[in-house]
């Protein structure tokens, strides 16, 4: 199995003994990241803009009444929205990316949440605990795609993340996301993400034939996403960054909580020496 | 007579100043901890360590406030002393070393009220402390505004300043309180005094001047 980065600094960090403290059930509570597992494959070319998806995610996961969206005024995601469409107007015919978590093989979110709340589920989704969030939001201001949305109080600081499960309870009793299951044309199609790449990608082979532009997207970008796109334009036209990454600072902040680990205990261990050698030169002296 | 032999190092409303400092500081620093160490991060679950920071930073900010208001002429000494570095500055950091790993004393030149350090700390103290304050603003109030570039680096500036003001303050309790040379330190951060002999053999200069009646 792969160490990651943040696995092997924790254990380093804890080797030397500054994170003892730390609570058992947090270490249990992180899988490791897969990039196999169960996976979407949102196909933009078989979209008809009906919004069952935006509607069946809103129904079963209780987020509230809707009524149908206008193409020219979407919903943003929010913490009741977990998932809407992002149109694009293409010479006076709507195409449209559903968008929701893309349940990332590297997620920035987990690398950067300090509570343990967000972590890998086993079938590659970006699984989160609410009763262990702190609402400290680092995870909204780090996913490279924008997709956690806080609910917060601004002067308390009390707050809670919100954002798609990926139907925890559903895929885990081997049933589709709600947003999967309510497809009307087969544009959003669940299954093992090894199969639905092999899928896309021929999907995009036969577009590839009459639009050169035609991609598959997701496969690669952070280790692979749990959410693949069949494209028939630019990632940028449809809202998706062209090379999304784990912001550098995640792995700054990684340098920094060692070299201030390692530094704090050298200090301590200083202090024990210089007490020692100060107070036996001292009592030297008075002899 | 016991008040003739001791001399007022603080006036008492710098001690309270200072502990009242320190207890607000000790509060954001564990709460902030909770956000730094993933290992600590448990008890920040429900968010009241990040409106128990929140509170916190109400008497960090407010106490130098307030103790600025009080006494103006002595902050503004304070503020001057901690930023004028010179010579004896350098020539107190070659000393130290054997100073404090318990060589002669009298190989050390006589100090003002402060040695060079005591002003570090009180500098980084200072720095930090603004830093603290500015980067935390961003993230607090301003967070709708940022970008989430910014905001990041704010996070990291924030951190930053973190372990250096965690690494500084080890210092400044193991000299102030541990080190055995320094036998009346925090003594004089509880009621203000210190014992002449103290104050003639560690601040030489300070003591000859409050000596002569100058003060």
């Amino acid at each position: 199995m792969e160490i990651s980065r943040k696995d092997f600094l924790k254990g380093a960090a804890g080797a030397t003994g500054l994170l003892l403290l730390e609570p058992p059930a947090m270490a249990l509570a992180k899988d490791s990241q897969t990039h196999l597992g169960m996976g979407m494959l949102i196909d933009v070319t078989k979209c008809v803009n009906c919004w069952w998806c935006y509607a069946a995610c809103k129904e079963y996961n209780n987020l509230g009444e809707t009524v149908k969206p206008d193409l020219e005024q979407p919903p943003a995601l929010a913490p009741d929205v977990w998932t809407t469409l992002h149109p694009v107007n293409k010479g006076g015919e709507w195409v449209s990316r559903k968008m929701a978590c893309n349940h990332c093989t590297e997620a920035a979110c987990v690398e950067v949440c300090p509570t343990g709340a967000l972590s890998y589920n086993k079938l590659g989704f970006v699984q989160y605990d609410r009763d262990k969030c702190s609402g400290c939001g680092y995870c909204a201001e780090f996913c490279p795609f924008g997709v956690p949305q806080m609910e917060a109080n601004k002067t308390t600081g009390v707050a809670i993340m919100n954002k798609c499960t990926f139907c925890h309870d559903r895929v885990t009793n081997g049933e589709p996301p709600a947003c999967a299951a309510a497809c009307t044309t087969g544009a959003i199609k669940y299954g093992k993400r090894a199969e639905l790449i092999t899928e896309g990608e021929e999907r995009v082979a036969s577009l590839r034939q009459s639009n050169t532009e035609a991609s598959l997207y997701g496969v690669d970008e952070l280790k692979g996403l749990h959410v693949m796109y069949v494209l028939d334009d630019s990632p940028a036209t449809y809202g998706l960054p062209a090379d999304p990454e784990v912001p550098p600072a995640t792995t700054v902040r990684d340098i920094f909580r060692w070299l201030g680990s390692g530094l704090a205990i050298a200090a301590v261990a200083g202090f024990g020496f210089n007490y020692l050698v100060a107070r036996i030169r001292m009592r030297g002296r008075e002899k | 007579m016991a008040e003739a032999r001791v001399v007022e190092r603080f006036k008492k409303r710098t001690v309270w100043f200072h502990w009242i400092h320190t207890a607000a500081f000790l509060v954001l620093l564990v709460t902030g901890a909770m956000l730094f160490l993933p290992g600590l991060g448990g008890p920040a679950a429900g968010g009241l360590t990040r409106s128990i920071h929140r509170i916190a930073v109400v008497f960090f900010v407010g106490a130098p406030i307030i103790y600025f208001i009080i006494n103006p002429r002595m902050s503004l000494h304070f503020i001057k002393e901690t930023l004028t570095w010179g010579k004896d500055d350098i020539k107190w950091l070659m000393l130290a070393p054997d100073y404090y790993f318990g060589g002669d004393e009298s190989k050390m030149f006589p100090q003002g009220h402060v040695n060079t350090g005591q002003k570090m700390w009180e500098f980084i103290v200072l720095a930090t402390g603004i830093i603290f304050v500015v980067s935390g603003f961003f993230m607090w109030v301003l967070k709708d505004v940022l970008s989430p570039g910014v905001f990041q680096w704010c996070v990291i500036v924030h951190d930053v300043a973190f372990i250096l003001a965690f690494l500084m303050l080890l210092v400044h309790i193991y000299t102030g309180s541990l080190h055995p040379r320094m036998t009346e330190s925090l003594r004089s951060m509880w009621d203000g005094k210190v014992s002449k002999t103290y104050a003639s053999s560690h601040y030489g200069k300070w003591y000859d001047e409050i000596a002569k009646g100058k003060n």
